[in-house]
């Protein structure tokens, strides 16, 4: 079984995108890439890049894409989510911030970005930009541990791969239990459950991208400008 | 608490009577005022004659808002059928100051660290069955700022506590090396289902409502029969669909729900 | 060695069943006709719609059917059964003791039965759920070309066999489904569960079958009406049809092109 690469937050800079495809193909073993959403951004043309992933060069490690924040926000503003108006983006930048992004991005990607998914499910893996509860959820390491695991347990899955909150960091449920008990007209029921041995994995943003061997379940934090100190 | 009231004036007024005979005064509904039953006017009536504080159930806001093109609600053809029937229904009967009463009910009610909604925090679509994973169902109760959360929706009461909750987790991050570890110890935390007044389906016909004594933090399910054929009579007489009183008065619900135990209907 | 037998019993007894287990036993020709039973006040008789012979065809697809003037029959050891749905058991046994309405179709036939058996009566004919009825209305419904919701028809017969459209002692039915399958479908009040049986033969999903598709009700205070509304509210309209069957028609060419 191959690595997975995981990468988020690309926002339109297609050098950045270039440098991270050629540092994967320095690295054997990788055959996987996924792209967490947010390929878009206010930048001022994320039409090379979008071009790019949906034409990849022959040497490209071909990309997987799923729909970010970003994505959301400029899809609500193109009338692509019925009645949401990107508040979250009105609320979070000035009036000029749209206008950025939308004049970042050609109409001709647009079916193509509406059609992307939410997430991936890949092997007892969820891939996801926020989670499931909403696109624009942070996770981080710090975030409650009951949240993190509902999150698991809302896409039923072991592993879940996310990007919003632009940190690296693989936060393990080690163990614990709660007892649930439930009194109805049948009678009452006593029930303790563990809790199951599952990751919320950040995978980073930008620069910062992750690689996942499913087979040994090992994580790397790789960061491209990690390579371009080290010349 | 009472919820689920589905247009029944007369499971209404007996549960209501019995509530009464109790000397409760403080009376939360948790929503569906109307859907399926042969009375919706006259339960709203009801509940805003007592001031009874209520939040929006899906059945009020499908009539707010209009039919939900959302058909993973319904499992079957004949319960879509049936449920869009009713809708219609309901939604040529109500009055539109009733609707404008049910446009204003908010979604969630709060009294301290009590929290009163239909389905769930997250929606009114949410079922929370007593045997949802109980992490998630604490996740419920924790994030909603509360210690107790009252609800209705799956017309099956129970109360459910959530208790001798731990979570431990260890943490890596960029260097690959440091971990930390790191113990998050739970609170105790309840969910309280009020069943159902109107259309009950634990099994029985009698109505229920469930009721918290504030001192000891108690929780106790009533219930309470009612005089079903009443509501039956008034089914066939309102030209609603015959098999409604049957189904009513088997304990069935009119319309069956989806099976899907953790179904979250998203719009 | 030609025989005849003339098996007779009141609804829901077993009659059908047991003709198709001794049909599968033995190893000659077999041949089948089902008559219908003289009316008696107040008991009315469930329609002889075919449900029975199409059951009995998909199971011994060998079957000669009587019925079908057409159908030369095959010389060599033959038995025929001829089944008659009927609540009385007969005053006295043997060819003496035959209804004359059912001898008069006989006659039409020319089948001379050398054995006559009634459910109730005779010992080697199983003895459970033999019910004395004293009224029975009857109704039935067509059901050529319809196709079912899966899950309503469960609903529906649900309701049918529990008291919501009257007191329904006897349902029997042959059903489509949009993936092509027909299931007969069999409920008398003295048995706890209904039976489900599927047919052999599968029709490819390709728009409505063609078959015999038809629902027969027996019971007291029935309410067709009710019954009429709920089946009309569970069948398929041609657009949701092929919604169903597209995707079952594309995995079946993905399938074929795979091999």
């Amino acid at each position: 079984m191959e690595r997975w690469a995981l990468v988020s937050g690309l926002r339109g800079d297609l050098d950045l995108y270039e440098q991270i495809q050629a540092d994967l193909q320095k690295q054997r073993g990788t055959a996987h890439l996924f792209v967490l959403g947010d390929m878009i951004g206010p930048h001022p043309n994320c039409d090379a890049l979008l071009k790019r992933l949906r034409q990849p060069k022959r040497r490209d490690l071909q990309p997987h894409c799923i729909y970010g924040w970003q994505e959301e926000q400029l899809l609500s503003l193109h009338g692509y989510r019925g009645e949401a108006k990107a508040e979250e983006l009105h609320r979070q930048s000035d009036e000029s911030e749209v206008r950025r992004l939308l004049q970042a991005v050609g109409t001709e990607h647009l079916n193509w970005l509406a059609s992307l998914q939410f997430g991936l499910i890949e092997l007892d893996c969820g891939l996801i930009h926020g989670s499931s509860a909403d696109v624009g959820d942070e996770l981080d390491e710090t975030t409650s541990p009951l949240i993190l695991l509902d999150r698991l347990t809302r896409l039923e899955v072991n592993r879940l791969f996310t990007a919003r909150s632009g940190r690296q960091f693989r936060l393990q449920l080690t163990g614990g239990q709660i007892r649930s008990k439930v009194r109805d007209h049948a009678g009452e029921q006593l029930n303790d459950q563990p809790v199951p041995r599952r990751s919320v994995i950040g995978v980073g943003s930008s620069g910062n991208y992750t690689l996942y061997d499913p087979a040994s379940d090992h994580i790397e934090f790789r960061s491209v400008h990690d390579q371009l100190r080290a010349r | 608490m009472i919820s689920c009231l589905h247009a029944n004036l007369a499971a209404c007024e007996a549960v209501l009577s019995d509530i009464d005979q109790q000397g409760i005064d403080t009376i939360t509904c948790l929503g569906d005022l109307v859907g399926y039953g042969p009375q919706p006017n006259e339960v709203i009536e009801l509940v805003r004659e007592r001031s009874i504080p209520t939040c929006q159930g899906c059945w009020d806001e499908d009539i707010i808002d209009g039919l939900n093109a959302c058909e993973c609600s319904y499992p079957s053809q004949l319960a879509e059928r049936r449920g869009h029937r009713a809708h219609h229904w309901a939604a040529e009967r109500i009055t539109e100051n009733n609707k404008a009463f049910l446009a204003s009910l908010p979604m969630t009610l709060r009294r301290d660290r009590l929290l009163f909604v239909h389905g769930s925090p997250n929606s009114q679509h949410e079922y929370l069955l007593p045997d949802m994973n109980a992490f998630a169902a604490l996740e419920r109760v924790e994030t909603a700022g509360a210690d107790t959360l009252f609800c209705g929706h799956t017309h099956q009461p129970y109360v459910r506590e959530l208790s001798d909750g731990a979570i431990r987790v260890s943490v890596q991050k960029d260097g690959n090396h440091s971990d930390s570890e790191q113990e998050m110890i739970l609170p105790m935390r309840r969910i309280v289902n009020a069943g159902s007044v109107g259309e009950p389906r634990h099994g029985s016909t009698k109505a229920t409502y469930v009721v918290h004594d504030d001192d000891s933090g108690e929780v106790r399910v009533h219930e309470v029969e009612y005089d079903v054929a009443t509501t039956c009579q008034a089914i066939v007489e309102a030209g609603l669909p015959e098999v409604f009183a049957w189904r009513l008065s088997h304990g069935f619900e009119y319309a069956e729900r989806a099976e899907d135990a953790s179904h979250v209907c998203e719009r | 060695m030609q025989n005849t037998w003339l098996i007779t019993g009141p609804p829901g007894c077993g009659k059908t069943n047991w003709i198709r287990d001794t049909f599968l036993k033995h190893p000659g020709t077999c041949a089948y006709l089902r008559l219908s039973g003289s009316e008696q006040e107040s008991l009315e008789q469930g329609h002889n719609a075919g449900i029975d012979s199409t059951w009995l065809k998909d199971q011994i697809p060998e079957l000669s059917d009587l019925s079908m003037a057409n159908d030369p029959l095959p010389s060599g050891p033959r038995l025929a059964l001829i089944e008659v749905q009927q609540f009385r058991p007969p005053a006295n046994s043997g060819p003496a003791g035959i209804d004359p309405y059912v001898l008069r179709q006989l006659e039409r036939f020319e089948l001379q039965p050398n054995r006559t058996m009634h459910f109730g009566l005779d010992p080697e004919l199983p003895r459970e759920d033999v019910l004395d009825f004293k009224h029975l209305e009857s109704w039935h419904h067509d059901l050529q070309g319809c196709v079912w919701d899966p899950n309503s028809l469960s609903s529906f017969w649900f309701e049918l066999v529990n008291g919501a459209y009257g007191d329904v002692y006897r349902a029997k039915a042959l059903m489509n489904l949009p993936d092509g399958r027909s299931f007969l479908c069999n409920w008398i009040v003295s048995q706890q569960n209904s039976q489900f049986l599927p047919l052999e033969a599968v029709e490819p999903p390709i728009g409505r079958p063609n078959r015999t598709s038809h629902l027969v009700v027996q019971g007291r205070a029935l309410n067709p009406a009710g019954i009429q509304s709920t089946i009309i509210d569970c069948l398929l309209t041609d657009d949701v049809l092929e919604l169903h069957q597209a995707p079952l028609r594309n995995r079946q060419l993905a399938h074929q092109s795979n091999r």
